[in-house]
């Protein structure tokens, strides 16, 4: 009896001690496949914001109207998994002091997921998930009022740059190959959307899909190079990726391999090995110390961390730079309050000097019209990247200028 | 020869070569068929772990000349616990809870697995040099050889011993008879635990060839003991050599129906085989048939 009331009370006191902690923190969720194949670029996302994190609790918080408030992290693997990661969105959006989430590398986590977040309007910025269906779905809706924001180069943009590429590169025929998923779908259908757009120039020859985990491609590039095809369009995720690359080594098919970002994860470089050189790929920062503006950050990530190379450096400087922006807007709306932290999101008065860019207003009132409204990236702030021996390095080394500039919109 | 023919060729011979990994893995359900009537359900696993132990081996240093011996020394311990932990109470009771009993086994590995190395493939790393061989025209890799070449050159050498060393014969005499084989002063469950590790190692050494084409990862054996158990069921559990023949067609038929029907249509052709031999010759086209005398 004696020993249960003893119990009872250290739980209570317990109890009592972490609400009197939680007002005076801010509580923020981080999601993400931190397991599985999409890993790499989970776990990056995830490192570079609790570095943004780690330094903002450093200097004392955030100044949330007169009071000092340190980040308080929530963070769950959704492992890649629509389903998991639909338990994860339930789960965060029930908590009830949540103020926004940061995350979600697969488009389909997102389609099945952001809806409870949606109904209950906690803030939401997508990273690094470039699937165009997490952010048209709502627009399809006619979703009036919209807390989910993205912060990533939208395939629309990859698909345009790529091919963009592909022409740039004088390629006449093309050959697609993708990945069964919504990414990989939904990327085919850019893709061909794109090369009407840019007047038909390139001829698809072939359209191959193939499901993940798939380990052997020689059948459909055997079908791409019967066809007559001078380079792969492709999308899907970096261990598939990998296959293809060594599946083009083996049939000796030396065309050039242009995809979506993709095409930069470690666990499609490691693989594919000497077989992936040459990838191109679209980028919004390039793990480039001689870059002024990425450096610090590129130093502070490998010393956090103890790594010579990031594992998916978009991913970890988009997270880093979409935690920045959050923090801002947390300031500016003098409030935990989800709402209140959406519209200062949308009307963001001060520039925030990122990773990657000096963020100047990234997003504006939501309008079901026009999805640009929530996104922060445009054709402007992406350059082309390429492998080389294990890293992505500036494929147009003129792009430069787009890293070390103010790339402001 | 026209670019359609090639095309079909080149996805035959590469199935051929993955095949002949089926035929390994089956042969280690041939085993420990023969010696005491079981089989392990969890023989993709035993793959997959030895692949992982390969890998961890190359990770410490080890060339992988070393790494693979030393990964199947490892698949024969954990074939002889699947049979004194999962078999042997079970076949003593003469009821059927080793089939649940692998698979659970099986399931531990997996989840061991994950705990242990994670859940990510990962390459595997070879000292085979890069790029392929070209044969009238038909690509094929160096991994795709080993495959090939191991996998005979294992089945051969257990086949050997089993004929001409004394512990292979008295292996030979238990499947045949076990009570028999005790008369003559063999104790027949050290030679069904002595097969047990066989197969063991042998799925060890079929992950340390395998890995390199498929990378390692904790689900890398999920198809692949439904996949050798087919060939092993067509091709008679008593047959070495149809082992052979049965994991080359199956391999050849898979790329040819993901080739030509898409590639959602690979896994058709297996389960279709299998259907075909448990209807028509359920003692496997090149199996004996038993006849039980009452």
């Amino acid at each position: 009896m004696k020993a249960s009331r003893f119990i009872l009370t250290v739980l209570l006191s317990t109890s009592l001690s972490t609400g009197a902690m939680a007002a005076d923190v801010v509580k923020i969720a981080i999601t993400g496949p931190f397991s599985g194949g999409s890993a790499p670029m989970g776990i990056s996302m995830r490192d570079g914001a609790k570095l943004a994190i780690s330094q903002i609790n450093q200097n004392g918080g955030i100044n949330v109207g007169g009071t000092r408030m340190k980040i308080e992290l929530i963070e769950r693997d959704d492992e890649g998994k629509n389903d998991r990661g639909a338990l994860v969105a339930q789960e965060i959006s029930s908590m009830g002091d949540i103020s926004a989430v940061i995350g979600t590398v697969n488009t389909g986590v997102a389609v099945m997921g952001d809806k409870y977040y949606v109904e209950k309007g906690i803030v939401k910025i997508i990273t690094p998930a470039a699937g165009s269906a997490s952010m048209t779905q709502w627009s399809k809706a006619g979703t009036k009022d919209l807390p989910i924001f993205r912060f990533a180069a939208h395939d629309g943009i990859q698909a345009q740059m790529v091919v963009e590429q592909a022409t740039r590169l004088g390629l006449k025929k093309v050959a697609i190959l993708h990945d069964a998923t919504n990414y990989g779908v939904s990327g085919r259908d850019d893709l061909i959307e794109q090369i009407k757009k840019q007047g038909g120039k390139l001829k698809v020859v072939a359209i191959e899909k193939f499901a993940i985990g798939d380990k052997d491609m020689t059948g459909q590039l055997i079908k791409a190079k019967v066809s007559g095809a001078q380079g792969i369009l492709l999308w899907g995720i970096g261990p598939e990726l990998a296959a293809v690359a060594s599946g083009k080594e083996k049939l000796g098919f030396k065309v050039p391999m242009i995809g979506g970002w993709t095409l930069s994860m470690s666990n499609f470089i490691d693989t594919a090995g000497a077989a992936g050189n040459g990838a191109l790929m679209p980028q919004t920062f390039i793990e480039d110390e001689s870059i002024q503006r990425a450096r610090p950050f590129i130093q502070a990530y490998h010393k956090a961390y103890g790594v010579a190379k990031i594992p998916s450096p978009v991913s970890a400087a988009q997270g880093y730079d979409a935690t920045m922006l959050l923090a801002e807007a947390i300031h500016e709306a003098g409030s935990t309050k989800p709402t209140q932290i959406k519209a200062s999101l949308e009307n963001l008065k001060t520039t925030v000097k990122g990773a990657i860019a000096d963020w100047k207003k990234p997003w504006s009132k939501w309008d079901p019209q026009n999805v640009e409204t929530h996104e922060a990236f445009r054709r402007g702030n992406t350059v082309m990247g390429k492998v080389m021996n294990g890293r992505v390095v500036l494929a147009n080394p003129s792009e430069k200028v787009v890293l070390e500039g103010k790339r402001v919109k | 020869m026209n670019a359609e023919f090639l095309a079909l060729a080149q996805m035959a011979v590469g199935g051929g070569l993955m095949g002949m990994a089926y035929a390994l893995v089956a042969y280690g359900f041939q085993l420990t068929y023969a010696a005491g009537k079981a089989v392990n359900f969890g023989q993709g696993e035993l793959v997959m772990l030895g692949a992982f132990t390969g890998l961890s081996l190359i990770g410490i240093g080890l060339p992988y000349w070393a790494a693979v011996p030393v990964a199947m020394v490892a698949g024969a311990a954990l074939g002889w616990f699947v049979e004194r932990a999962a078999v042997r109470l079970a076949l003593q009771q003469r009821n059927e809870g080793w089939i649940l009993l692998t698979i659970i086994v099986g399931l531990f590995g997996v989840s061991a697995a994950e705990n242990i190395w994670g859940r990510d493939d990962k390459p595997f790393p070879v000292p085979w040099p890069e790029g392929a061989l070209e044969f009238f025209g038909i690509s094929v890799t160096w991994p795709e050889l080993a495959i090939a070449s191991g996998a005979l050159g294992i089945m051969a050498l257990v086949e050997l011993a089993k004929r001409y060393t004394m512990l292979g014969i008295a292996v030979q005499a238990v499947s045949a008879d076990p009570d028999a084989a005790e008369l003559c002063g063999i104790r027949s469950k050290s030679a069904i635990s002595l097969s047990w590790a066989v197969s063991g190692a042998a799925a060890a050494f079929a992950g340390t060839i395998i890995a390199p084409v498929t990378t390692v990862g904790p689900t890398m054996a999920a198809a692949l003991t439904l996949k050798a158990f087919s060939v092993a069921v067509v091709a008679g559990l008593d047959s070495g050599f149809g082992l052979v023949l049965a994991g080359i067609a199956l391999g050849s038929a898979e790329n040819l129906s993901g080739f030509l029907l898409g590639s959602g249509w690979r896994e058709a052709p297996g389960l279709i085989l299998l259907i075909l031999a448990l209807a028509l010759r359920p003692q496997g086209i090149f199996g004996k048939k038993i006849i039980r005398k009452v």
